[in-house]
């Protein structure tokens, strides 16, 4: 065991260390790399933008409410890190590092999702495939060479923070531990609000870890009832806490207010900015409420129907934020796609992996090109880039379906052995 | 619900495999025929000014009587002046600009592209439109030399005249700016990439003085020295670099006023004699996408494009009977039209092939060509992708009456090779070997193996690292060949094209020597490189047409090569080996019976100082499809 664990220390630090070095030899030899990806639209959401952080942080220091711009639209405790390194745009290194070092913490708590296991044998549910999985090496890996997550580093959006505090919510529900799952969840939630949505799937998971680690059942009701009350605490004293750095309750509505009331349109990969720059006012509030409707319905749904497997809910959750929230962005959609891969078991089942691979790519070639058209060239409009949205859109949640397809497969194949391998029907 | 029964059905057909090729070659087909088509008059259409503020000709123009003698005058000025070192001439320019009250500023610039030095300075006045608040300006430039290396007497003068004669209106409404450039193409980005804060300071001196936004912008070659030479026709030139181009409404608004209102025949493309017939439409077509393909600058205006400024160069070619004044009320036309706009060109097209000066293909038309070739790739990698999950053993036939003529000894080898090399492979052999399976299905019963409804497991990290690789490695001939000083561009050329012809090989030996990659992964290899291939032509198609469409043709053979061994391996290597893409461009130069080194030396340039990304294209796009697609087939030799 000993020397097979060592084996595997020595990958880890290699990967880790290949991973730091490219990122780090990115941000030198391309100074102007950052700041160029920094204005990407597909990057940088008017809620996570690097730029716009900068911007805050300015009026910060000079004492002006950061929030008072306009233009910043993050949250108010981000400000006090960011003051303690020196200037970004004169001396970037301590920034660079420190995203650098975000993404080698996600990928830490990555392996540690994978190595739980849970994707494929959870304490109620074991698939029949489950000895087909990739190493958790492999899986970092693809998380720390994605060249989407890459662009997101590159382009130092805090979305990587965000998806840092998941994954560690999920990698710490995985190991059953309450306190840091609630202190990462609270964390995410701060910083990008929805996902408070993946709590009800997380503690699920964070039940069936300790009733598996434990051997005994908790109580069900008590556990719930500790853990809302649990995140309720933290989460206001994060949000205490920015109260008191920031003298009032206005950043709420600058930051929690803006994303749920969409008044910046700049465009992003999602759905929703054409869509509301089209909407007769009158409609808005309505249409509004229909689509954050839509989003949080998941939640409920996917985590009734598939109680038994809450990493896979998590996952799809992810996976349906980076499509149907408001800002969504390419970080969005690296976070799923680099949480994919744990559910190995299932690749044998889903049917449209080359479709769904290619409009992603297609999508992502594609929209630079039109937004070039759209904004540089003139010789385009907007719907060029919204129709690859679309499809971008589309790739994504051709994946998802299909992940849900192969995960009630794999169900049935457990529930109903002598159905496996025959060809299902929709009825 | 029967129907998508039936295609459910149609999708386990062994059939369905073999339409691909056929429905590929059909798109290519239907493509080509497709550009083929476009000069007749049913696809085509007349052009027209769709912008209603230029009302192009319809204002009577001055330009004539003494301002003959002024410009005659400024013609032996310059004939005087060319000569001189820079900074002499850029004094003397400065003087008689600044004579006609004009305010005069310089900008000094240094290229180094290849090793060599391009440095000059650029010279340029700005005048104040009586009713601008210099929110707006247009640009009318001239070079010392043409694009053709002669001296632009002519065309320095009447901007000088022009320059003059303009300040005396009062009707300009929007700020004038004379550009005397001190060569064609670097003088004019230096200048536009300063007046956009775009430069390297370092190198290119900041613009001292600017106006507001370019709204367009005019470039004027009259080649004729000192004692004159009369033209017969004008020959208006609009591609800009990279294949962009500028808005139809100022090349209508140009040919409307020459030949409507000057009677000055307009041509373009080189068509010297055009009759209107459907060759020289075609010739027309294909000479301005090829123009636009190769993505080079064409003249002054090609700067200009990228910044979303429209813009196009008027050249004087032939012998006739037009005088400079003539030419001169034309730009002075033009310039009054321009200053009509409300707002930027907008309302025309900014994607057309021209076939003659007053007929054009929108793309709506044309665009479905290019698509059209590029889908076929992407046609090809899904029915690669399928076949690469198809058990890769022959199926017997269920219904045959004599067993499968499989010898048993052979199978055996081949499975004990398997099982030492790949353990794990066996896991995936189990099941073919399985009984068939019986369906039943409304009453009727039928066999069938086992074999034809698996689904193979894919292994896809070789091939995908692979294509990646490749792609990575087209960055070394791209950085080098932009970087290599001018004496060695010729030596490192024919270098490439012996080391991009024997890759393949050495490469295919390696990996055969490693038993890798298996059929399987080399028709993923494949896949995913006309993937690739695809969705960057399909992207490439919206951004330059004509160079997606060209790269397409000279790739489509990819899509129909194989892995296969003996003749028909050495045929098809020996068919890829003429379509590497730097035998493409050795043909070329020979076919056009250009200089390979000029070809080089303006790619470099081109891409230090145009912003040119052809051979970005051509290293990072053709060069590791062509690569991947030869290591498939020289496989096959090994």
């Amino acid at each position: 065991m000993a020397p097979d664990s060592t084996h595997k220390a020595a990958l880890f630090a290699a990967l880790f260390a290949a991973a730091a070095a490219l990122r780090l030899l990115l941000f030198q030899a391309f100074p102007l790399l950052p700041h160029r990806l920094a204005g990407r639209v597909e990057l940088s959401t008017p809620v996570s933008s690097f730029k716009r952080l900068q911007e805050g942080l300015y009026l910060y220091t000079h004492n002006v409410d950061p929030y008072h711009g306009g233009v910043y639209h993050q949250a108010p405790l981000l400000l006090p890190l960011f003051s303690f390194l020196p200037d970004a745009s004169s001396s970037p290194f301590a920034t660079n590092l420190l995203f650098t070092v975000v993404d080698l913490l996600s990928a830490h708590a990555l392996a540690q999702i994978a190595d739980s296991g849970h994707a494929a044998a959870t304490r109620l549910f074991k698939s029949s495939r489950q000895g087909l999985r990739w190493s958790s090496a492999a899986i970092v890996a693809g998380f720390l060479f994605n060249p989407f997550t890459l662009a997101t580093c590159m382009a130092r959006s805090t979305t990587t923070l965000t998806n840092l505090f998941i994954l560690t919510a999920m990698a710490k529900a995985c190991q059953g531990a309450s306190t840091t799952f609630l202190l990462a969840l609270s964390a995410a939630s701060y910083l990008a609000m929805h996902p408070i949505l993946l709590f009800p799937p997380l503690l699920v998971l964070l039940y069936d870890a300790r009733a598996d680690r434990s051997k005994t059942t908790p109580n069900a009701l008590a556990f719930t009832a500790v853990h809302t009350l649990g995140l309720t605490v933290i989460s206001g004293t994060l949000l205490l806490a920015s109260a008191l750095l920031t003298d009032s309750w206005d950043f709420l509505g600058a930051t929690y207010g803006v994303r749920l009331l969409l008044p910046d349109l700049t465009p992003n990969v999602g759905l929703w900015w054409y869509f509301f720059t089209e909407m007769f006012d009158s409609f808005r509030d309505f249409f509004l409420g229909v689509f954050w409707l839509h989003v949080a319905s998941y939640t409920p749904g996917l985590t009734i129907r598939l109680r038994t497997q809450p990493l896979f809910v998590a996952t799809t959750l992810t996976g349906i934020f980076a499509i149907f929230t408001p800002y969504p962005s390419v970080a969005d959609a690296a976070l799923y796609l680099s949480l994919v891969p744990l559910f190995r078991h299932l690749f044998p089942l889903m049917r449209y992996t080359f479709l769904a691979s290619a409009a992603v790519l297609y999508a992502s070639f594609l929209g630079p090109a039109f937004y070039h058209l759209w904004v540089y060239a003139g010789s385009g409009n907007a719907n060029f880039f919204y129709a690859i949205t679309l499809v971008w859109s589309l790739g994504l949640s051709i994946i998802v379906g299909d992940s849900l397809f192969a995960a009630l497969r794999d169900e049935l194949d457990v529930q109903r052995p002598e159905l496996r391998d025959k060809e299902v029907k929709r009825i | 619900m029967a129907l998508l029964a039936t295609l459910l059905a149609l999708r386990k057909d062994a059939r369905i495999l073999k339409i691909p090729p056929y429905l590929s070659a059909f798109l290519i087909l239907v493509g080509v025929a497709w550009l083929l088509v476009l000069p007749l008059n049913e696809y085509s259409r007349g052009t027209y000014v769709s912008e209603n503020a230029l009302l192009p000709g319809q204002v009577h123009t001055y330009f004539t009587g003494s301002e003959h003698d002024v410009f005659r005058a400024y013609r032996h000025e310059v004939a005087g002046l060319v000569d001189l070192p820079v900074q002499q001439r850029t004094d003397k320019l400065s003087e008689l600009l600044r004579a006609s009250n004009l305010k005069v500023a310089t900008q000094k610039y240094t290229y180094t592209p290849s090793g060599r030095n391009i440095s000059d300075e650029n010279v340029y006045a700005i005048l104040q439109g009586p009713r601008a608040d210099a929110t707006e300006a247009i640009v009318l430039m001239a070079s010392l030399k043409t694009m053709d290396g002669e001296h632009n007497y002519s065309g320095v003068a009447l901007v000088l005249a022009l320059a003059r004669y303009f300040k005396r209106w009062s009707l300009w409404s929007k700020d004038i700016i004379f550009l005397l450039s001190g060569d064609s193409t670097s003088g004019p980005q230096a200048w536009v990439d300063a007046y956009h804060d775009a430069h390297d300071p370092t190198t290119i001196e900041s613009l001292s003085i600017k106006s507001g936004a370019l709204q367009g912008a005019v470039g004027v070659e009259y080649p004729a020295g000192p004692w004159g030479h009369r033209y017969d026709k004008l020959h208006i030139v609009y591609d800009g670099t990279n294949g962009q181009l500028p808005n139809l409404d100022l090349f209508n608004t140009a040919v409307n006023i020459a030949s409507g209102q000057m009677g000055i025949a307009c041509t373009l493309q080189r068509m010297w004699f055009h009759r209107n017939s459907y060759q020289e439409r075609l010739q027309t077509m294909l000479r301005g996408m090829l123009s636009q393909g190769l993505g080079h600058a064409t003249g002054p205006h090609s700067a200009f494009i990228p910044y979303h400024v429209d813009a196009i160069t008027l050249v004087t070619v032939g012998d006739g009977w037009h005088d400079e004044m003539g030419l001169g009320r034309t730009v002075e036309s033009l310039f009054r039209s321009l200053n009509n706009l409300l707002e930027h060109l907008h309302q025309s097209f900014f994607f057309y092939l021209l076939l003659e000066a007053k007929r054009f293909v929108s793309i709506g038309t044309y665009l479905p060509s290019a698509m059209l070739i590029a889908a076929n790739f992407s046609i090809m990698a899904i029915a690669l992708w399928v076949q690469s999950g198809r058990p890769q053993e022959p199926i017997p036939n269920p219904a045959a009456t004599k067993p499968a003529s499989k010898p048993a000894t052979q199978d055996a080898s081949k499975d004990s090779d398997n099982k030492e090399k790949e353990p794990e492979q066996e896991d995936e052999k189990k099941p073919l070997e399985s009984p068939p399976v019986v369906v039943t299905k409304d009453g009727a019963t039928a066999v069938i193996p086992a074999a034809l409804l698996q689904v193979s497991e894919r292994p896809l990290f070789l091939p995908a690292a692979f294509v990646v690789i490749a792609h990575f490695l087209g960055l070394i001939p791209l950085a080098a060949f932009n970087h290599i000083p001018v004496d060695d561009l010729r030596p490192a050329f024919l270098l490439a094209s012996n080391l991009t012809t024997l890759l393949p090989l050495a490469t295919a030996y390696l990996l055969s020597r490693f038993n890798r990659p298996t059929p399987q992964e080399s028709t993923l290899i494949h896949c995913f490189s006309l993937l690739f291939l695809g969705m960057y032509l399909s992207a490439l198609a919206t951004l330059n047409f004509s160079q997606s469409l060209m790269v397409g043709l000279l790739t489509a053979p990819l899509s129909f090569v194989r892995r296969s061994s003996g003749v028909g391996a050495k045929l098809q290597f020996a068919l890829l080996a003429a379509i590497n893409p730097v035998m493409v461009v050795h043909a070329a130069t020979y076919v056009g019976k250009i200089e390979l080194l000029d070809v080089l030396v303006k790619a470099a340039e081109g891409w230090h100082i145009w912003g040119m990304w052809t051979q970005v294209v051509v290293w990072l796009v053709w060069w590791p499809a062509w690569f991947c697609g030869s290591v498939v087939v020289a496989l096959g030799l090994f």
